[in-house]
């Protein structure tokens, strides 16, 4: 089993250092300054394993200090419980659903695709090794943080560390519910595709660390200790049942399909990636155009995908008013989530920068574009030529802008409203920078996905995101967005700030996209 | 009418796949355009088409003596793996190319004529073109580059995906559509160069250069193009 181990992680070293070459040779200018031979090039392939496994190394610890900053210290703030107890019930709940959404073996991951099914390595070794190695990373990363963390928030020393244990114990009695699940029907459960059950269980453990804290109850020290004695004794037991199951083989068979490795990777390309867009299209035959041209194809191409587009706004949209119905209600009955309500509206505007950034829809729109149109239409010369390529832009941006304003309308309105009715503001501008700034908002997500889309084009013939400085561009967006959520800043400025900055970006990209686009938007061959 | 190809250069990092091409294609004539795997035809096109950006080197039309840039329209390009907009149906994309080439047509027919005349059933003409067969998309893909009516046709293995019904319907199509356009056909098969083309070519180490068939019967003829073939490498 150790040796299956190294051989894939040297495996997985090695794709990895030469995805690390291929995202640098990406670079616009790099990648005219750096020659093809570099791949055989010993001392670019120390320094890209040195990143790979430094980045291994981060990777174990970094996503575990933003979690337990985030999800359960950041919180402790919020109520008036008892501090060391809030932390334990948050982070007992959120293990709870945790454990059910993120098992690492049942992961339809590229790595064990490339190992069990391409080249036929031992599945039960191959599956065991990788596992064990996932839950010491899982352990050493939430150690020193359940410490720190912990120690802060006045949990006993032994809890802080019987924390990461419980974690581990939970993904375990998880797992072998699984294998157990899978003996008994046959069927094995790719984890990322929760089934109803899972996501209600979450739903529940979530409303279970949160709300029960609001209502000032909370788990305490000895009820954590009976659940971690009971996690204890059934995560040995399951790790028994894990270690001396041997069919894995016949399990990774249903998993790792061609399309469930896209899912889990976003960027697997191929035909697995092109299937799953076509699914998108629907044939109504009532869906036609009157238009002609390039309006008319744009046309057809929004009735044919209104799966992603109208009805997921849609969608949205009811679930924007559901929620702002139920704050209307609450800060009628409540008035201290009244207070707290007028505070983050004259505060927390930054964090809408998230929201809104997560609720656009123009990243995945612009990728079914490509997928199930410009992927085969940009071989033909006629649809590359300026009158085309900008006549279907324009086309493109009025129906981003107009598809995502439908839930950021309602969004500004609501905040607007929820301001007046939690109190108002003795400056009325208040209300009308609220509003414009998140209909700003919602036009910059648009404007930057396209322009981005058409200045960069980044895809292959084989529909592979190819484009470093795309991805580049895409993590620096969520970065930026994610950023904004730990900003405090009162509404007026940063309202006024966002709608002057949204106006600027908006204009100089659609600048750039006129007298660029015919020249970048192309397949990259 | 001639495209006129000088000192094109294309290479790949280091490696020159295109080292010096130089040629006129002319009106009325299929060229065969063959070469062994990795030889560079799929680049040649691809240089054609301004897919990809050349080294060096010039490629126009010239007509009548005069010389000008070849611009898009004049160059319609069929690839081996069939190319179309699987959220339309076959009716649809043809209206779209029509509406886009309106000004190049110049004896515009019904929709349903141009289904006829690549012997598209009248059922499949509403369908969805992700529904359609391989075959029949690259149909498609043939049909509306034949509407935009190019000078230039460039034919990137197109029959190898169809029955052998379809494939002669298709060699007769290109037979009776070539007086009006330059066509360049690469493909693998050689038995299919000789019986449809009328001047083959071979791209042999990054040049062209065109086998002579004169004085040789068809046996002779193919023997010396696979000489040639095996020159390479």
């Amino acid at each position: 089993m150790i040796k299956t181990f190294i051989t894939s992680f040297k495996l997985k070293n090695t794709y990895r250092t030469n995805s690390i070459i291929y995202s640098i040779k990406q670079f616009p200018i790099i990648k005219k300054i750096l020659p093809d031979s570099l791949y055989k090039n010993s001392g670019l392939k120390i320094f890209a394993n040195i990143i790979s496994i430094l980045s291994e190394i981060i990777g174990i610890f970094i996503g575990k200090i933003i979690y337990i900053l985030t999800m359960i210290f950041m919180a402790l703030s919020w109520y008036h419980t008892n501090q060391a107890d809030t932390f334990i019930h948050i982070f007992t709940f959120l293990t709870l659903a945790g454990g059910v959404l993120n098992t690492y073996m049942l992961n339809p991951t590229k790595d064990k695709y490339y190992a069990i099914i391409l080249m036929n390595m031992n599945a039960r070794e191959y599956g065991l090794s990788n596992y064990y190695y996932q839950l010491i990373k899982l352990v050493v990363g939430f150690l020193p943080f359940t410490i720190l963390f912990g120690m802060i928030a006045g949990v006993p020393l032994w809890i802080q560390i019987a924390l990461p244990i419980f974690v581990l114990a939970v993904k375990l009695i998880v797992m072998n519910y699984s294998i157990y699940d899978f003996k008994k029907t046959n069927k094995a459960s790719n984890e990322n595709l929760p089934t109803k059950f899972v996501w209600g269980f979450v739903a529940v453990c979530l409303l279970l660390s949160y709300g029960l804290p609001a209502i000032n109850i909370t788990i305490n020290v000895t009820v954590f200790l009976v659940v971690f004695i009971i996690s204890l004794i059934l995560g040995i037991y399951s790790l028994i049942k894990i270690h001396t199951f041997t069919d894995y083989r016949k399990m990774y068979k249903q998993i790792l399909t061609a399309s469930n490795v896209y899912m889990a990777e976003n960027n697997a390309g191929t035909q697995a990636m092109k299937d799953i867009s076509l699914k998108q299209i629907e044939l109504d035959k009532n869906y036609t155009s009157n238009k002609s041209g390039f309006a008319y194809f744009h046309d057809l191409f929004v009735k044919r995908h209104s799966k992603i587009l109208t009805k997921a706004v849609k969608k949205q949209s009811v679930i924007i008013l559901i929620i702002f119905t139920a704050m209307i209600i609450g800060i009628e009955v409540n008035e201290e989530l009244k207070n707290r309500t007028n505070e983050i509206l004259m505060k927390y505007l930054p964090y809408f920068v998230f929201i809104m950034y997560c609720i656009n829809r123009s990243s995945s729109v612009t990728q079914a574009m490509f997928m199930n149109c410009d992927h085969s239409m940009l071989t033909y010369r006629i649809y590359r030529t300026p009158k085309v390529i900008l006549g279907i832009f324009k086309e493109r941006l009025k129906t981003l802008i107009t598809i995502n304003l439908m839930p950021a309308t309602l969004i500004g309105l609501g905040l607007a409203v929820l301001l007046y009715l939690s109190g108002g503001t003795d400056k009325p501008l208040n209300y009308m920078v609220l509003f414009v700034s998140i209909i700003a908002m919602s036009i910059f997500f648009s404007v930057h996905y396209l322009v981005m889309y058409y200045l960069l084009q980044p895809y292959n013939v084989n529909t592979e995101l190819r484009s470093s400085t795309y991805k580049t561009v895409q993590g620096i967006t969520y970065l930026v967005c994610w950023f904004m959520i730990q900003i405090q800043l009162p509404t007026l400025y940063f309202g006024i700030a966002t709608i002057a900055f949204c106006v600027v970006y908006s204009l100089i990209s659609l600048y750039l996209a006129y007298k660029y686009a015919t020249k970048t938007f192309k397949l990259r061959v | 009418m001639k495209l006129v190809v000088k000192n094109l250069k294309k290479n790949f990092g280091k490696k020159e796949v295109l080292k010096d091409i130089n040629f006129e294609f002319e009106k009325g004539k299929i060229y065969g355009l063959l070469g062994r795997n990795g030889a560079g035809k799929t680049t040649f096109f691809n240089c054609l088409n301004e897919d990809i950006e050349i080294n060096s080197g010039e490629f126009y039309i010239e007509d009548n003596d005069t010389k000008r840039k070849m611009e898009a329209e004049d160059v319609g390009y069929v690839l081996s793996t069939p190319n179309v907009p699987e959220f339309l149906t076959g009716r649809e994309f043809l209206k779209f190319f029509i509406d886009i080439n309106k000004k190049r047509i110049k004896e515009e027919k019904t929709i349903d004529e141009y289904f006829d005349f690549m012997k598209i059933e009248k059922e499949d003409r509403d369908r969805l073109l992700k529904d359609y067969s391989h075959g029949m998309k690259n149909k498609m893909q043939m049909l509306v580059n034949i509407i935009a009516n190019p000078n230039v046709l460039l034919l990137d293995e197109p029959l190898t995906s169809f029955d052998v019904v379809v494939a002669e319907e298709m060699k007769q199509m290109l037979r009776e559509i070539k007086k009006n356009h330059i066509i360049i056909f690469s493909t693998h098969i050689m038995e299919l160069a000789l019986d449809l083309c009328d001047e083959i070519v071979i791209l042999n180490k990054g040049v062209l250069e065109e086998i002579d068939k004169s004085n040789l019967n068809n046996e002779q003829f193919k023997n010396k193009i696979i000489d040639a073939l095996k020159e390479e490498g």
